[in-house]
């Protein structure tokens, strides 16, 4: 959507494996994600797409290969890593927000931890974010008042609150009643628009469409195709696209 | 029952921190009366009233404090249990399976007079000795419990704390501690009260709890129904109370409203 081809490489992927037992499910994956880029990676259930979002910040970490953030490559290394994540949000399919907390806490709980923001100083920001996602009013409630739709907002103002510089979204939307998902689309529409970097695991071809400056199709553990979305949609490169597009569009 | 008394409108909090004041002065209102309440009883209550009273504080003393012990080894083994460490299970393995599977009364007289034997120079006094063996034995059932709480809080919550760049220890008492404490509640409370009541079995080695006060007392005077009934009646009331404390902390807790 908007200058691809200016932004500079923010993480790089190299021939990255990963196995689960004998079955491999990232079969050297290599691709660059840029500043400012918008990537949607679509693709079949069980494709590796996942499990490359989740090498990113090593909550899944791969067998080799490698995987760099700004420069820096992700490692176990505790305090890089510790970095790293604060640095790159992270938006669950099941929300995953820490039940036990409100809204507030839910979203202050990181910037106090980790940026040792005093409580008013985080609440205000929180707020800004809540109002952002259109939550604002919620903010005193628990995460089991709020409806799938609502908490995931609520996730994505979480993972906002520590100014990620890129967002990993893992099918944000997968879990979600149908007439919760547009809600969902739209904060993400609209942070796009505000020129965050992302990267969005997700089944929704609208979005890919309208939003993406790049679609990229994981097949059986490799990236099939990886074209802007005009071309991808448009010109689909062979069958399995066009199948797979088919399918998800019907 | 005593948070059924606060207004509707009290918020959760309110009504948790009402509840444990009130408990707790109830409690202690109840050990500093206790004696004379029961001065006034016929024979061979009255006469006796405080050396009940006497019996009834070293109980509950001597189950707060091993309670505490209690959880402290139980949240330490529960870690050990589920270390990424294989000895550090290990060695929590063999403690849950050696006390779970070994009579309390036996450890307590193990601790008294077996420990002295082995250890030369560890005599400890009997409420010590008492201490350390209730500690052990609530120790290894709680590790149990908190386990199982460990176990119940959905991996999703370690992702998303970790993911935020909290670092491991944050992780833990941020997120998944406080998740697991509030599943552990209902069986933990379960073994303070058996632990009230087993802390009993320190009577084997003279501690002079409310029990031994009892039996004393029953094979003094031979009025074994009237003491013992007064004994099981001052359990009755210790153990009321320690569970509108424990009810509060678990109403608390209770950010769903399910506790009823």
């Amino acid at each position: 959507m908007s200058a691809t081809q200016t932004g500079s490489p923010y993480i790089v992927a190299q021939d990255v494996r990963k196995s689960f037992g004998a079955h491999e499910v990232l079969k050297g994956v290599s691709t660059v994600f840029r500043t400012g880029e918008v990537t949607v990676i679509i693709g079949a259930s069980g494709s590796g797409k996942s499990t490359l979002l989740r090498a990113i910040n090593r909550l899944e970490p791969h067998d080799s290969g490698s995987i760099t953030i700004g420069g820096t490559e992700v490692t176990d290394d505790e305090a890089t890593l510790l970095k790293q994540r604060s640095e790159v949000g992270m938006v669950f399919q099941q929300f995953n927000l820490f039940g036990h907390m409100s809204v507030l806490d839910n979203v202050t709980l990181a910037p106090r931890r980790i940026h040792k923001l005093a409580r008013p100083q985080a609440n205000d920001k929180a707020m800004q974010l809540l109002k952002r996602v259109g939550m604002e009013a919620h903010a005193h409630k628990y995460p089991w008042q709020l409806s799938g739709g609502q908490q995931q907002r609520v996730a994505i103002a979480r993972a906002l609150a520590m100014e990620p510089k890129v967002m990993l979204f893992d099918e944000p939307t997968s879990a979600l009643d149908p007439e919760m998902v547009q809600e969902v689309l739209d904060v993400m529409r609209q942070l796009a628009k505000a020129g965050m970097t992302m990267i969005v695991v997700t089944h929704e071809m609208g979005f890919a469409r309208e939003v993406a400056d790049r679609v990229m199709f994981f097949d059986q553990g490799c990236i099939a195709h990886d074209a802007p979305p005009a071309e991808f949609f448009g010109n689909p490169a062979n069958d399995r696209i066009r199948a797979f597009i088919g399918r998800m569009s019907a | 029952m005593l948070l059924a008394l606060w207004p509707a409108h009290w918020s959760r909090t309110q009504r948790s921190n009402a509840t444990l004041i009130a408990a707790l002065l109830l409690m202690v209102l109840v050990l500093s009366v206790l004696g004379q309440f029961l001065s006034f009883f016929p024979e061979p209550i009255g006469s006796n009233a405080e050396l009940f009273a006497e019996g009834a504080l070293t109980t509950l003393y001597l189950t707060l404090v091993s309670g505490a012990v209690g959880l402290l080894l139980g949240t330490g083994a529960a870690l050990a249990r589920t270390s990424r460490m294989g000895w550090l299970r290990w060695i929590a393995s063999f403690y849950i399976w050696a006390i779970r599977g070994t009579p309390l009364l036996v450890q307590i007289l193990f601790v008294y007079f077996a420990l002295p034997v082995l250890v030369p120079g560890l005599n400890l006094p009997d409420f010590a000795a008492a201490v350390v063996a209730l500690g052990l034995n609530a120790g290894a059932y709680n590790a149990e419990a908190i386990r199982a709480g460990l176990l119940a809080v959905p991996r999703g919550q370690t992702e998303a704390a970790r993911a935020l760049g909290l670092p491991k220890s944050r992780v833990f008492t941020d997120v998944v501690f406080p998740q697991a404490f509030k599943i552990s509640l209902p069986p933990l409370v379960s073994n303070f009260v058996a632990l009230l009541k087993d802390s009993s079995l320190a009577y084997a080695i003279g501690v002079v709890e409310l029990t031994n006060v009892g039996n004393r007392i029953q094979s003094a005077t031979f009025q074994p129904v009237q003491t013992l009934v007064t004994v099981a009646i001052t359990y009755l009331i210790l153990t009321t109370l320690v569970t509108q404390v424990t009810h509060a902390i678990e109403y608390r807790f209770d950010v769903e409203g399910r506790v009823k």
